[in-house]
């Protein structure tokens, strides 16, 4: 897991002696094998999902308590998983206000949990109450939450690449859904692709060429982004491609 | 399989099984009607037009009015026509093609063309050319799917047609044999879609609870959302230039001004709406905002809605029409100034009746019992070995809410107070 200056490590590498205890015991982080799911979920069925009609109707401030008038969420993490990469933004962006999306219910609740305990951890200081973590599915739901141009940045980071042929629907990103993004994300927004499947990052590359409203950043302009080289480590599963000796495939894309 | 009825001045349009009927709404003569040729021919053969044509039909059906004898189709008919009624001339039908039917209908707004589509075994848009002729096909192009609506732009030179999966493609009413261009998608079924007046802008709505404004041609860039449904939208229309009516599952009927996608009005109504169809009584100023019930005492409600100032929209009547719901299985309806005609289902078997807006009773005058069963006939309602008519169920519509939250929450907190207790004891 990233470690920075101060930021305690994810508890999953150490074992507790106490092994039933949801939360360590150290760092009063939640535990990750308590909130184990499979990682392929269908985004088209009707899931129970709790979701506003429209962006007035959220109360953004229970997810951020110390939002300030008129402050709106600016970067999205579309598939959140554990939450490492969100840590890691709402630390590199501390006056901004960043959101994790996650579909499966244990998953977005462990966010939730690590969320909380890194805030009571830091309440002195008033760390990560920029992040919030929501359970939702981010290809239907993001103009209920979204108004139109709000996002500067969004995240797709190992995305479920739904590799059987009948599921590329499935696919978060895709034509049809491109124009949603587009819609929430404001004129000269980002969107920041990752994957470690080679097809899935040729799809996207193709797809979101194809699209009129998007331009895909060069190699220089992506590298001088200072978020990039976070993208390779921060999350768990990139963490996990490095550890596993996999290749990355990025692509940035400017929303013109 | 499903019933089409719309009302395109001056005739009431039926789509049902293989036949499509233009019918007289005051007194339901039959003016013409089509039939859906027995092989489409998708696979690239000329496809053959078949038309019954009420002149060389039972002497006992009408002519169609206006339509002279000079401009009819020849005839290509396979089967031989025996004693000169239509339902003959389905009965010795290929076997093929009893699975294919009408979806939807509907007429270009300069009244030239008429669009079918067809559901079942092939699907289809069939374009027509329907004045002066009569019902000339003019081509065949294949659908991947089964349509969910259907819309002409306002010049009428193309034609929108959306599915379940809620892909929205375009298909050229000018370069009839042209490919279609898929415009946009939603994620679920597309239920509804309109042009604007000046075709900047394209609305449709979905089942998960959205109406969406997209830019037209650039069909790429959303425009706006109109959100605040809870169900499914199951019906737009256009009032003005800047406005729109909703109908939704969430029982409620809406105004908006969907340039700025904000709702200028919210009506309460009795139960979810499974179709709405809105009638100009006063340009930009008064309307009447007809809907179809899901299951409810009464079939429709009709509602006058009224323009005080710019943004400013009410209900100022209402008016239910009972229908004698519960007592048939109601598919679809059109108005006219002064009826209702409804279509469903009695015994499995299709149903027509006409209602008098003024009393919401059975329409008394002018609708002879036999004229009333020559378009049943007519739709091959009433055939030999006809499928059961049994209208489509529309509770799959309404979204499966299950929680899967509680659960998991409700045992990581037992899991949570087993431990504390362990701890401790």
């Amino acid at each position: 897991m990233v470690a920075t200056g101060g930021q305690a490590q994810d508890q999953s590498q150490n074992q507790e002696p106490d092994v039933l205890n949801p939360t360590s015991a150290v760092t009063g982080l939640p535990q990750k094998r308590y909130y184990r799911q499979r990682a392929h979920s269908n985004p088209i069925a009707d899931h129970s999902f709790d979701y506003p009609a429209r962006p007035e109707d959220v109360d953004w401030r229970s997810m951020y308590p110390s939002i300030q008038q008129g402050q709106q969420v600016s970067f999205a993490d579309v598939g959140c998983g554990y939450g490492g990469f969100l840590v890691t933004l709402g630390e590199m962006f501390p006056e901004k206000l960043s959101i994790g999306m996650e579909i499966r219910v244990k998953v977005s609740d462990y966010v939730v949990d690590r969320i909380a305990a890194l805030r009571r951890r830091c309440a002195d200081t008033g760390a990560y109450q920029n992040i919030a973590c929501l359970r939702t599915n981010a290809m239907k739901y993001l103009p209920n939450y979204f108004s139109k141009g709000q996002l500067e940045k969004m995240f797709f980071l190992y995305p479920d690449p739904h590799f059987k042929r009948a599921k590329h629907k499935w696919r978060i990103i895709n034509q049809a859904l491109l124009s949603e993004y587009a819609y929430v994300l404001r004129k000269g927004g980002l969107v920041y692709t990752m994957t470690d499947v080679e097809d899935l990052h040729k799809w996207i590359v193709t797809h979101m060429e194809e699209h009129p409203l998007y331009e895909r950043l060069t190699e220089e302009e992506a590298n001088a982004d200072p978020i990039t080289p976070k993208l390779y480590q921060s999350s768990e599963e990139g963490a996990k491609v490095v550890r596993n000796k996999g290749d990355h495939f990025l692509a940035i894309f400017r929303r013109l | 399989m499903c019933t089409t009825i719309s009302f395109a001045e001056p005739e009431i349009v039926l789509g049902h099984g293989r036949r499509v009927l233009f019918v007289n709404p005051n007194d339901l003569q039959i003016f013409k009607e089509i039939e859906l040729p027995p092989d489409l021919g998708l696979k690239g053969h000329a496809s053959q037009s078949q038309e019954s044509c009420p002149a060389a039909a039972s002497t006992a059906t009408a002519t169609s009015a206006g339509q002279a004898p000079g401009g009819k189709e020849q005839q290509l008919a396979k089967q031989p026509e025996e004693g000169g009624t239509s339902d003959s001339a389905t009965a010795s039908g290929l076997g093929c093609a009893t699975s294919t039917s009408v979806q939807n209908v509907a007429y270009s707004p300069d009244g030239q063309l008429l669009a079918v589509t067809t559901s079942g075994a092939q699907k289809a848009l069939l374009l027509y050319r329907s004045r002066p002729e009569n019902a000339r096909l003019l081509s065949t192009r294949p659908l991947s799917r089964a349509s969910s609506a259907l819309r002409f732009c306002s010049d009428s030179s193309s034609v929108l047609v959306t599915d379940k999966t809620g892909d929205c493609y375009q298909y050229d009413c000018v370069e009839v044999e042209a490919p279609p261009r898929l415009l946009l998608g939603h994620l679920s079924v597309v239920y509804d879609i309109l042009w604007s007046e000046d075709q900047q802008h394209i609305i449709t709505c979905d089942r998960d609870d959205k109406i969406r404004v997209t830019n037209y041609p650039a069909t790429f860039d959303i425009h706006s959302y109109c959100l605040g449904h809870r169900e499914f939208v199951s019906g737009l229309a256009l009032l003005t230039e800047q406005h729109i009516a909703s109908a939704s599952g969430d029982k409620t009927l809406r105004v908006w001004n969907y340039i700025q996608g904000k709702e200028l009005l919210q009506h309460e109504l009795p139960a979810p709406a499974v179709r709405l169809l809105v009638r100009q009584l006063e340009p930009e100023k008064v309307f009447q905002a007809a809907v179809l019930f899901y299951e409810h005492v009464d079939a429709l409600g009709l509602y006058r809605v009224e323009r005080s100032s710019d943004d400013t929209w009410s209900v100022t009547a209402t008016q239910l029409v009972c229908a004698e719901a519960g007592s048939w299985s109601i598919s679809n309806f059109t108005l006219t100034s002064d009826r209702i005609y409804i279509t469903g289902a009695e015994n499995e078997r299709l149903s027509l009746r006409v209602y008098d807006i003024a009393t919401g009773q059975p329409a008394s005058s002018g609708v002879p019992e036999g004229w009333l069963k020559m378009v049943l006939d007519g739709m091959g309602a009433n055939e030999e070995g006809a499928p059961p008519f049994i209208p489509e169920d529309l509770s799959v519509w309404f979204k499966k809410r299950f929680d899967n939250v509680s659960d998991y929450l409700e045992r990581k907190k037992r899991r949570i107070e087993e431990q504390q207790q362990q701890k401790c004891g």
